[in-house]
This record gives C-alpha cells, structure tokens and sequence, in this order.
C-alpha cells in the first residue's frame, strides 16, 4: 500500500500532523500531573522544583505543537521559579553559615525594607508590643531606658519575635539621622513556615545568640562581682 | 500581607454573621474605681473596631497596673484618655456614630454635614495607596483643602451608604491615619512613662496633654501640632536632661493656655521664653 502522507486532524483550526497531535495530547497530561504535584507541595523548595519541571516540560511540548502563548508564560515562570528557589537554597545556606561562625543575621538583609529615620524619631517603644525587627545601616540610636548606644550593624528585636510576652522592653530612639532595614515578624514568620530547613537553623541562631547574651551577662557578673556562675548553670 | 488577610477574614467572618474573636480581657489587678472606667473603654472600643482593638486597650493599660505614682484617680483618666484616643474621629466612626443615633417619628432627621481636610479623607485609605495619594496631594498643595461630607440616616438610601462606610473599619487598622494615631498613642504613654520615672510630680499634666487633641478636620492637626511642640520643647528635653524646669506641670499649663495659631508661631514663642527664663534662673 502506497504511503499516502501524514494523517492530519482539526484543531482550532489548524491543521496538525497526526503524530503532533498525540504528542500534544501526552505532553498535556504529563504536564498536568506536575500541576498537580505542584500544588500538594506544603513547602517551598519542593514546590519551585516541581514548578520548574513543569515549566520545562511544558516549553518542551508547546515547541513542536506552536503553542506560542504557553510557551511564553512558562518562558517567564520558569526564570523566576528558578530564581526564587536559588533565593531560598541561598538562605539556607547562609543561616547555616551563620549558626556555625559569628551568628550575625546578615543574611536576612535581602528580605528587609529601607528606611530613613531622623533625629528624635523613635522607633519602636517601651512595652509597645514588637512586630518588627531591625539592622542598623547608618546614623546613631540610643536605647532610651538604659541609655546605651547601639553601633552601626547591630540588629534589634530578634529575641522579641520568640518571647511570650511579644512586647518591647526599652525604647530605641534615634539620635542623629540615618538609615535603618527593617523586616516584620511576620514575614519572618513566612520564611520559617514555607522552609522547615530555615526554620530550624533559624531557631538555632537564635538560641545561639540567647547564649551569648548570657555569657555576656555572666561575664560582666563576674567582672562585678569577682564569682562566676556557668553557663550550662544558667540556662 | 498578614494586615490585609486578617482584614479579608475579618470582612468574610462579618458577611458570614458571627465573630469567634475571643472576648478582651481586662488586666489582673485593675483598681476597682479603674475598672468601670475600663469595661466602659472596652465597650467603645468593641463597638469602635472589634474584640481585638479593645484587647490592645487592656494591654495598655497593662503597663500601669500597680505602677508607683499611679493613684486611682490618675489610672482612670489615662483609662479615659486612652479610649478617646483609640476611638478617634475619622469618617467612619461618625458613620457609625450617626448609624447608631435612633430614628423616631417624632423627632425631625438631622443631616450632618462634616468638613474633613482632604489629607484627612486619603489617610482613611490603606499605607499602600493612601502615601503616594498624600504625597500626589501634598505636591499640588491640597492637602489641607477641606471637603463636605453628609451623614444621614433618612431613607433606605442614606442608611445603606452609612452602612458600608460602616462596614470600612475591619480596614482602618491598615490606615495610614490608624499608623499615625498608633504611634502618637504610644508617644503619649511613653512620656507618661518617663514622666513617673523622672519628674512624678509632673505626670498628671503629662496624661491631660492628651485632651488637647480633639475631634477631627483643622482644629484635630492645630492640637496634634501644639501638643508635638509642647512634648519636644518641654516635656522631652526635661526627662532627658536637657532642660532644668523646676515646675515641669506649670509649664506645659502655660503653654497650653497659649491661644492656638495655624502656623503654632505663638507658641513657639512662649515655649522659647519658659525655656530662655529655665536658663537663665
């Protein structure tokens, strides 16, 4: 029997080849069951993995069917998938870092907001219940009760996201202008919840830093008093 | 975000018609004479927003329970103090104020017609629109422009707009009027704070500084003003060291007797002089 040409269906109204079609059709429902997989992700490392094979597989049906629309959108998502998991796998990376060496918070400084304070202003007060914390940029700050000044780098309000109570214990006040970055809890909050990982390290530093906080304490108790207690005896 | 999902969930629960918010609870150990005063606030401030704002309330009053210097008499007026300043007077409370007023047959409807400066209007607005709209405002110089607003609740019309205007306040904690008022609430309670740490004496004038901020529209911002003036002239410097003012208490009372102008340019005067005679004595 004489080969007789590709068998062609309707399709929108276009014609495409037979083999083209099925294709299509499989590549749809492939796809679909990344779609799916997708939106059972509780987390958000699995969730931009699963978007990202997705995105791909989708590019990669929609080239030989010209689907050009799709292949757009998925064109635009799929950088951005990426982006976002290389931000989260990025953070995780650092907050272990951080855990291991100086337990300084720098690597939150991608997540906060710029802002400007001026002389006098305060920035949050005594007993006002904390929903923010802060890194010092530029300028200087003065704890207001204790009237200790606070150097540029320094964080505030890291512990106040974890304690009970979720309330301020002194007031920071600025006292020559400067800049400030600042990040809510709740965004934090967002961070912890969306990646266990995070969670736990981040857990980690802030207990870390508790315990330097005592050991500072502990220390200038025996600077004071001459005796010591230990650490370990403290917490 | 967290702002705008509690307020969508908030809106939703209210749609749905019934609220599971826990009810406020009053701070333990709370004078008895304080307590009336108190449970009065948390009506009004239920009313006013919701369970939540009045559990805001309760924990501010918190800070003064068993404090030394507070006597009962000076605890219920920050009580009293507080819930004035908590429920202020923007568009929507007088809506809900004028929804809640009783319609009788025998007593003709008023209409009232209040007059807002248009910055006053926009700040009722969510920070994510309402800033760059008052800085829009404040670049063609409109801001203090005031604009009439009727409030009636005659016919099934008039009630219904009252209604939704109403029905705006599960927004208003996302205001930039709200984020405004917060931070002058606790300007208020911090001074008073510092007041009962380092000049006592002076704290009951401290606490009645809050009185000079009233009702809304051009007479609210000449009261924020002077009271801002009073503070940083006065008050702050006091507890900072700064100034050497034998009667902190007469001191705010002068300047506050100094007849307000919309520039604060008397003022401004009067509080150089207590401050030049402070240096000079």
């Amino acid at each position: 029997m004489a080969w007789r040409g590709p068998h062609y269906i309707s399709r929108n109204d276009r014609q495409l080849p037979m083999d083209m079609a099925y294709l299509q059709h499989a590549g749809s429902a492939f796809a679909s069951i990344f779609v799916v997989a997708t939106c059972t992700m509780r987390t958000m490392i699995p969730l931009r993995v699963f978007g990202i094979l997705t995105n791909v597989i989708l590019i990669a049906v929609s080239i030989p069917t010209h689907n050009y629309p799709t292949m757009a959108l998925h064109a635009v998502l799929l950088p951005l998938n990426a982006y976002r998991l290389h931000q989260m796998l990025q953070l995780v990376r650092d907050v272990k870092k951080s855990v291991n060496s100086d337990l300084s918070m720098e690597w939150l400084k991608p997540f906060m907001t710029e802002r400007r304070c001026e002389a006098g202003e305060a920035l949050f007060y005594k007993d006002e219940k904390a929903e923010d914390m802060f890194y010092i940029v530029s300028g200087r700050y003065r704890l207001v009760e204790s009237g200790i000044e606070l150097p540029v780098g320094a964080i505030v309000g890291e512990l106040g996201m974890l304690s009970p109570s979720n309330e301020r214990t002194q007031t920071l006040e600025c006292i020559e202008a400067g800049t400030v970055l600042s990040v809510s809890y709740s965004q934090v909050e967002e961070l912890y919840v969306q990646n266990p990982e995070f969670g736990f390290f981040f857990l980690r530093l802030a207990s870390a830093r508790l315990f330097e906080n005592i050991h500072t304490l502990e220390q200038r108790l025996a600077k004071n008093s001459g005796t010591a207690v230990p650490a370990d005896q403290l917490a | 975000m967290a702002g705008f999902i509690s307020a969508i969930r908030a809106t939703l629960t209210e749609l749905m018609g019934h609220d599971d918010a826990a009810a406020p609870c009053l701070p333990r150990g709370l004078p008895d004479a304080v307590r009336t005063v108190a449970l009065h606030g948390v009506a009004i401030l239920i009313d006013y927003q919701g369970p939540g704002y009045a559990q805001l309330y309760c924990d501010r009053l918190r800070r003064f329970v068993g404090r030394h210097g507070v006597d009962d008499a000076l605890f219920c007026e920050i009580a009293r103090l507080l819930t004035a300043r908590m429920s202020y007077h923007d568009p929507i409370r007088i809506a809900q104020l004028k929804l809640a007023e009783p319609v009788t047959a025998s007593r003709a409807p008023v209409v009232d017609v209040r007059r807002f400066r248009a910055d006053e209007l926009i700040s009722a607005l969510p920070e994510i629109v309402g800033d760059p709209l008052l800085w829009a405002l404040e670049c063609v110089g409109c801001s203090h422009r005031t604009i009439a607003m009727r409030f009636s609740n005659v016919g099934w019309w008039g009630r219904r707009r009252l209604g939704l205007e109403a029905s705006l306040r599960r927004w208003r904690l996302l205001s930039v009027r709200y984020e405004m008022e917060r931070r002058w609430v606790e300007r208020w309670l911090h001074m008073i704070d510092r007041a009962l740490t380092k000049r006592p004496e002076a704290a009951a004038a401290v606490v009645q500084t809050a009185t000079m901020i009233e009702g809304y529209g051009t007479g609210y911002r000449h009261g924020l003003a002077a009271w801002h003036q009073i503070i940083d002239g006065l008050a702050k410097p006091v507890f900072d060291g700064a100034l050497q003012l034998p009667d902190l208490a007469d001191a705010i009372r002068r300047a506050r007797a100094v007849p307000l102008d919309p520039k604060g340019d008397q003022l401004r005067k009067a509080i150089a002089e207590i401050r030049a005679r402070a240096r000079s004595g």
